[in-house]
């Protein structure tokens, strides 16, 4: 840093430096695109090829033979995976909202200088994304102590908050608003829920985008609730619908080794693949809107945290 | 500023209050329940010294004034009609034995674990059990509730229809805890394989290690460019063996189970208990440089160790032969999906046993019900699983759903009036995944199951000439591995890196690779597995006199 007025003139040196980097930076991107994005475009493309040329040739860049017939299936009888469709958007709406609420007011509450203790409560917060209880522990503690197997609630509730983005709140709160402001609102009469929702909540729109986005989708993808706590198929979250219905293709098939019991009527390759297409579309649709928010949430996080 | 804080603090202090407030009083009702419960058992009482002879249907002791509401526990998936056909069994349920019975279903996704969780949890009453989900194990753990008092006294019928020696089998440490189901059911590992292409080609039939070479080189030799096998290592996951291929050695061997016992040792079935070493025999070289020569003549994928299992490859004719892994059942299958087809296949099927005359049936605890411990109502549990397998109206419900809406019977065999139409089946045949429940006397066969019977037929015979007529004496047996299950993972590592191969003759030297082998799995830690599971193997033959 103290270089930096006499290096001035080696700035076409520099400037070269930065082609290189920007040159490597923009190879491992696209790079990197091409390892998350190639993959969907087969699935993409699988959806759309008969299954035995799928079976006979593996799966291609470009849809070979075809056909609308996987996406017929699954809309012949779409009941199931609409009531899929339904309870998902259901707990990523109640648990987002819900769960944003009470982050940002954590958030808020542990950022103030004037509670007391705010590190303790910090470090109560903190604690708990080191050690955990375990998967036994935990899941008892929702299907004995709280009772709620088999309710909708223990779906959506046990993820509401998490350390990490009670953490993050507080920063982007720490962030956007200067103590200074806050002291003078208070000077002026403001109590906690007016600086709360009058001061700190109009800046907090990339916090509050993040964290949204972050906790909609771990609601959106999650499944291992449904699988754990669900006990009618009428309350599972899609994405576990999808994945059940693969793992009851495997089970079921190795299951026949020891069982005499029926396995036809398994979906086949390209129906699994359609599945997942109409799983995955609407957080594609839905992702450009917030991206924006999402990557100056993730910068200024970056920043400060 | 301090007073609004403290202010704030005490009104959380007081909100606190009020929920532990909530949850004494939640205990108290809980206790109240409890108090509810002892004082109705006294009017009970009164009721039983009354109409004494009323609760006459083999229910001697069992009082049924109070409605029981059961969880049963099953493996798999709901189907859709859940709800209508419990509601028609509850009914049934509740007339009989004043029970209800909700059933509750694992899903296929991570079963394992959730089963474990049901049990530790206590969340059900009556639960599924089976080899496979270590029955044996959980049972000795004292998962379950020991059942031999209350079957005399509860559900006499019940035992005296599944039998003392089926219930024998059950048996973990002298206690039955399981109530197998009363279908002798076969699922003998065999050989699939095209019979239209072995006619078509003038093969013979592949039913010695001989006869099956011939019959794969014949094909590889008249149409080239046929797939043959499509062997991976996906159904060689245990302590037997390390590659599909290494199944056909089963036509070699009358083992005392398909592919022996584990850790590379092996009996007999004649002789149980004489066990003895096959991967230092010269044997296992013998049978390691066979299928050298078989993966050299391009029987399998020279990627076969790392291909991942295709199981539709021999429904769309791209193998000619399945060898690990199958059963009747999955011969069943193939046979309706080469009949969808339309192409004039033919697939047919034999069992390894059939060649050596050993053929069992499947082991009682392959499919039975036990009683989780911390059941409230263990006796109306037993009541209630007696009508679910001996009450006929009420097994059928449970098999097979309502008679005119799913289903109906022609010429004594099950016909799905929903498959019929076209319609979306709500209520397939089995439809509770209840395997667990199927009674041999009364179990209606499906249009495939005569197909099936026929093959059940041929193999009860070939069964009850053997030393141990009809009896499976292998599955019982369930290993204890606490003691060496470092050893054992690392025996497991080895097996898949040096032994898998070796099966799949994908080595350059067959000598050298055998030694390294055998040296790597001495190193792994194989005496001490041995030692241990030989010692539990024996005590097993000799408590089941398996000699």
């Amino acid at each position: 840093m103290k270089n930096k007025p006499q290096a001035a003139p080696t700035a076409i040196k520099k400037s070269a430096g930065t082609k290189v980097f920007n040159g490597i930076s923009y190879v491992l991107l696209a790079f990197g695109a091409i390892v998350c994005v190639l993959p969907f475009i087969i699935i993409v493309s699988g959806s759309f090829t008969d299954n035995v040329t799928i079976l006979k040739q593996g799966y291609s860049l470009f849809p070979r033979d075809f056909t609308l017939e996987a996406y017929r299936t699954i809309f012949r009888s779409p009941k199931d995976i609409i009531q899929a469709y339904k309870m998902n958007v259901y707990y990523t709406v109640v648990g987002t909202s819900i769960g944003l609420t009470m982050i940002a007011l954590t958030g808020y509450v542990i950022s103030r200088q004037e509670f007391k203790y705010r590190n303790t409560v910090s470090f109560l917060i903190y604690f708990t994304s080191i050690f955990g209880g375990g998967m036994i522990p935990w899941y008892l503690m929702y299907a004995n102590v709280l009772n709620l197997k088999g309710h909708t609630l223990a779906i959506w509730f046990p993820a509401l908050m998490s350390p990490f983005l009670v953490i993050l709140m507080r920063t982007f709160i720490v962030g956007a608003v200067p103590n200074a402001i806050t002291e003078s609102a208070k000077i002026d009469g403001a109590g906690h829920f007016t600086i709360f929702f009058r001061i700190v909540l109009p800046v907090l729109k990339a916090g509050l985008a993040t964290v949204g986005l972050f906790l909609a989708l771990g609601y959106w993808n999650d499944w291992y609730r449904s699988s754990m706590f669900s006990t009618n198929s009428s309350t599972w979250q899609l994405q576990f619908y999808l994945y059940d219905l693969l793992n009851a293709t495997t089970a079921m098939k190795q299951m026949a080794s020891n069982v005499s019991m029926k396995t036809a009527d398994l979906p086949t390759e390209s129906v699994k693949l359609a599945m997942a297409v109409v799983a995955t579309g609407p957080v594609l649709l839905f992702y450009p809107f917030v991206q924006r928010f999402f990557v100056s949430g993730i910068t200024v996080g970056a920043v400060k945290g | 500023m301090k007073k609004r804080f403290f202010g704030v603090l005490m009104s959380l202090v007081l909100i606190v209050g009020m929920f532990t407030g909530c949850a004494g009083s939640g205990s108290k009702s809980a206790a109240d329940q409890l108090d509810q419960q002892g004082v109705a058992d006294i009017p009970v009482n009164n009721d039983q010294k009354t109409p004494a002879g009323a609760a006459a249907e083999g229910t001697n002791s069992a009082d049924l004034s109070e409605r029981v509401d059961l969880v049963f526990y099953v493996m798999g998936d709901a189907p859709k009609d859940e709800e209508l056909v419990e509601a028609t069994l509850n009914e049934k349920l509740i007339e009989k034995c004043n029970a209800t019975v909700d059933m509750q279903f694992s899903t296929w996704t991570e079963f394992q674990q959730k089963y474990a969780n049901e049990i530790t949890s206590q969340g059900a009453d009556l639960i599924y059990i089976a080899n496979w989900l270590n029955y044996g194990l959980l049972a000795s753990q004292g998962a379950f509730v020991e059942l031999d008092d209350m079957l005399n006294t509860v559900a006499p019928e019940l035992k005296a229809m599944v039998g003392e020696n089926m219930l024998n089998m059950c048996k973990v440490d002298g206690k039955t805890y399981a109530v197998p189901n009363t279908w002798a059911e076969y699922v003998s590992n065999g050989l699939k394989y095209r019979e239209d292409l072995r006619v078509k080609y003038n093969l013979p039939v592949p039913d010695s290690l001989e006869n099956l070479e011939a019959y794969l080189a014949g094909i590889k030799a008249n149409d080239p460019s046929q797939g043959l096998l499509t062997v991976t290592t996906e159904e060689s996951q245990g302590f037997k063996t390390a590659f599909d291929a290494a199944w056909v050695l089963n036509f070699k061997y009358p083992w005392v189970n398909a592919n022996g016992l584990d850790y590379g040792l092996t009996a007999n079935y004649d002789t149980p208990s004489d066990v003895y070493d096959y991967w230092f025999s010269t044997d296992f070289e013998d049978d390691m440089k066979m299928l050298k020569r078989w993966a050299d003549q391009g029987f399998w994928s020279k990627s076969a160790l790392s291909d991942t299992n295709n199981s539709d490859a021999y429904k769309n004719g791209l193998c000619v032969a399945e060898v690990a892994g199958q059963n009747p059942n999955k011969q069943i299958t193939a046979i309706a999906d080469f009949t969808n087809a339309g192409e004039g296949w033919q697939s047919a099927y034999i069992a390894y046993g059939e060649k050596h005359n050993v053929i069992y049936p499947g082991h009682a605890t392959q499919n039975g019900t036990a009683i989780v411990r911390g059941c409230k109502n263990p006796e109306r549990a037993l009541l209630v699983l007696q009508a679910l397998l001996c009450d006929d109206e009420i097994n059928s419900i449970m098999q097979y759903g309502i008679k005119g809406v799913h289903y109906t019977v022609e010429n004594g065999i099950y016909k799905n009036l929903q498959e019929e139409k076209g319609e979306t089946v709500t209520f397939p045949y089995e439809g509770f995944n209840t395997w667990n429940l199927r009674n041999g006397a009364t179990k209606l066969p499906q249009a495939t199951d005569v197909e099936l019977q026929k093959m059940f037929d041929k193999y009860a015979e070939i069964g009850a000439k053997t030393k141990f007529p009809n009896v499976n004496i292998y599955d019982g047996f369930s290993e204890n591995y606490e003691s060496y299950s470092a050893e054992r993972s690392a025996v497991s590592n080895v097996m898949r890196q040096y032994l898998a191969p070796l099966e799949a003759g994908l080595v350059d030297d067959v000598d050298a690779a055998i030694a390294e082998f055998r040296t790597k799995v001495k190193e792994a830690g194989l005496d001490k597995c041995r030692e241990e599971y030989k010692k539990q193997w024996l005590d097993y033959c000799n408590e089941y006199n398996y000699k």
